[in-house]
């Protein structure tokens, strides 16, 4: 559905992403995870179309968007969730989901897609007027989170969804990412929490130093010693 | 001091104050929302002023069918200036020199045509004043004051409950973000800054109904214009509406109670006052 291939990614003359292939299959949960550092938020802007590839090409759905703009990239049907949430935070609750239904395609179907996040976040019916820069972390979160589903988008990307939660929180939102794909949303995470995204995760790749240095079902990648021992806090055996 | 005569300079006061509002609303929203801090906006007041004389005293075109085709004509007259402003890359420092550059041009032209002599726009629309109680009403100045609080609170409408409005504070905020969700700034900055234009061709109209005109007057009008902006909250039509009030009443009591030369004193009096104390909200 979604597939990048060889990209490489500079910010001036310093390169931050080297030859990274990722695909996402319809229905899909695919884990990016990694450290601080490593390349993902930038990979996250390159998705979004918000940074130019160097190399490589992007294929969505069959189609070529390589060079296309972001506002061209969302009417695509790839909704983002940035990092740090980024509501608008002078907005209402409310008036942040109406920005997400912007476009005339998604706008037809507001009151649809209002009853449907509002149905995954009853928090947010109660509070819809509230200025959402006011809210807490979690709550943003959620706003965020609905704000990109209002969109009606076929691939979710979510981008360090748990940075500056509370551990409860955090819980919550990979609850919620959960059962946003039991629904059938194909969904990238990118996630710097290795366990909980593998715990989440139909598969999933490991991004070091701007390279991918593994890929396969979380199971394997738990086993694998070096993978375990590096990025999720075990000894190795 | 008796209670008619303060209640008469506050009408008046009122009625200034809603013409300030009127002239301020197009500054506020392209400060805010196109961060161009565009003082061609007096010139183009000027300009539409001395076209609706031109039209009206010359031509014998009916002053209701003025505002119909200048407002459309500014409308694309600013919208063009924005594309110069985004062609050359001119920041919200920059846009003051430049729009001051076109401000000079224009008063240039305004005394090469209509020269620098006064001129005053005889009509018989609006004539006369209607009385209330003990209160003295002037016509042009009721329809002027109905105009500009209409406009207020229309833009405030359109800012709170339209896509476009709710775009506009988006992008503003976080100009990425809001491209992802399909925002696009460029034809927004437009239509931004043709509504600017088209608001100062509205307010030019009056000014040619209520002053005696000279080109070198548009300069007279940066002051309190300035205030009533930085006071009413960039981007904020009612903050425009509410703070242009204060400020026509508040000089209107200076004038009646202390003396017409401390006019100029309350609104930047206001201003500094409220710069001091609530600094935040610019």
């Amino acid at each position: 559905m979604l597939r990048l291939e060889g990209v490489e990614i500079a910010y001036g003359d310093a390169p931050a992403l080297f030859d990274v292939s990722v695909h996402v299959d319809r229905g899909e949960l695919v884990a990016i995870v990694g450290p601080n550092g490593a390349g993902k938020t930038t990979l996250v802007n390159a998705i979004a179309r918000l940074l130019p590839f160097r190399k490589g090409s992007m294929h969505f759905q069959g189609t070529d968007v390589t060079k296309i703009s972001p506002q061209a990239m969302g009417a695509h049907g790839i909704a983002v969730i940035p990092e740090g949430r980024r509501l608008f935070t002078q907005m209402t609750v409310e008036e942040n989901l109406d920005m997400g239904c912007y476009r005339r395609n998604s706008r037809a179907f507001r009151d649809q897609s209002l009853a449907e996040v509002y149905a995954l976040f009853p928090i947010l019916r109660e509070r819809r007027h509230q200025i959402s820069g006011t809210m807490s972390g979690g709550q943003q979160q959620m706003v965020a989170i609905a704000r990109a589903l209002m969109s009606r988008p076929e691939v979710l990307l979510i981008d360090e969804p748990s940075l500056g939660l509370a551990p409860i929180m955090v819980s919550q939102v990979f609850e919620i990412i959960q059962k946003i794909h039991r629904g059938g949303m194909s969904i990238l995470l990118i996630e710097q929490n290795v366990n909980k995204s593998l715990d989440v995760a139909e598969r999933a790749y490991v991004l070091d130093c701007g390279r991918l240095i593994a890929e396969g079902a979380p199971s394997e990648l738990r086993s694998r010693p070096e993978i375990a021992g590096a990025y999720l806090g075990h000894a190795s055996p | 001091m008796n209670a008619n005569l303060l209640a008469q300079s506050a009408l008046s006061g009122l009625f200034s104050g809603g013409l300030y509002a009127l002239l301020g609303l197009g500054l506020s929203l392209s400060w805010r929302f196109l961060r161009i801090i565009n003082l061609s906006h007096f010139a183009m007041i000027f300009l539409a002023a001395y076209l609706t004389y031109q039209c009206t005293a010359i031509w014998k075109i009916n002053p209701y069918l003025v505002p119909l085709f200048l407002i459309p004509l500014f409308f694309v007259v600013a919208a063009l200036q924005q594309l110069a402003i985004i062609r050359f890359g001119i920041d919200e420092f920059g846009s003051i020199v430049a729009t001051f550059g076109v401000t000079i041009v224009v008063e240039a032209l305004l005394q090469l045509i209509w020269s620098a002599d006064f001129l005053r726009l005889e009509t018989d629309h609006l004539k006369g004043s209607m009385v209330l109680g003990s209160l003295l009403v002037p016509w042009a100045d009721a329809f002027m004051f109905m105009c500009a609080v209409t406009t207020c609170v229309g833009a405030w409408g359109l800012l709170r409950f339209t896509y476009i409005g709710k775009a506009l504070r988006a992008n503003v905020e976080n100009p990425a973000i809001a491209s992802i969700f399909g925002v696009q700034s460029r034809r927004l900055s437009l239509l931004v800054a043709g509504s600017a234009g088209g608001l100062a061709a509205f307010g030019g109209v009056f000014i040619a109904l209520l002053f005696a005109l000279t080109p070198s007057q548009m300069y007279s009008w940066f002051g309190v214009i300035f205030a009533t902006v930085i006071m009413g909250g960039l981007g904020s039509p009612l903050g425009v509406l509410v703070a242009g009030l204060l400020v026509g009443v508040s000089e209107s009591f200076a004038m009646a109670l202390v003396a017409p030369s401390w006019a100029p004193i309350v609104p930047f009096t206001l201003m500094v006052s409220l710069l001091t104390l609530r600094p935040g909200r610019i």
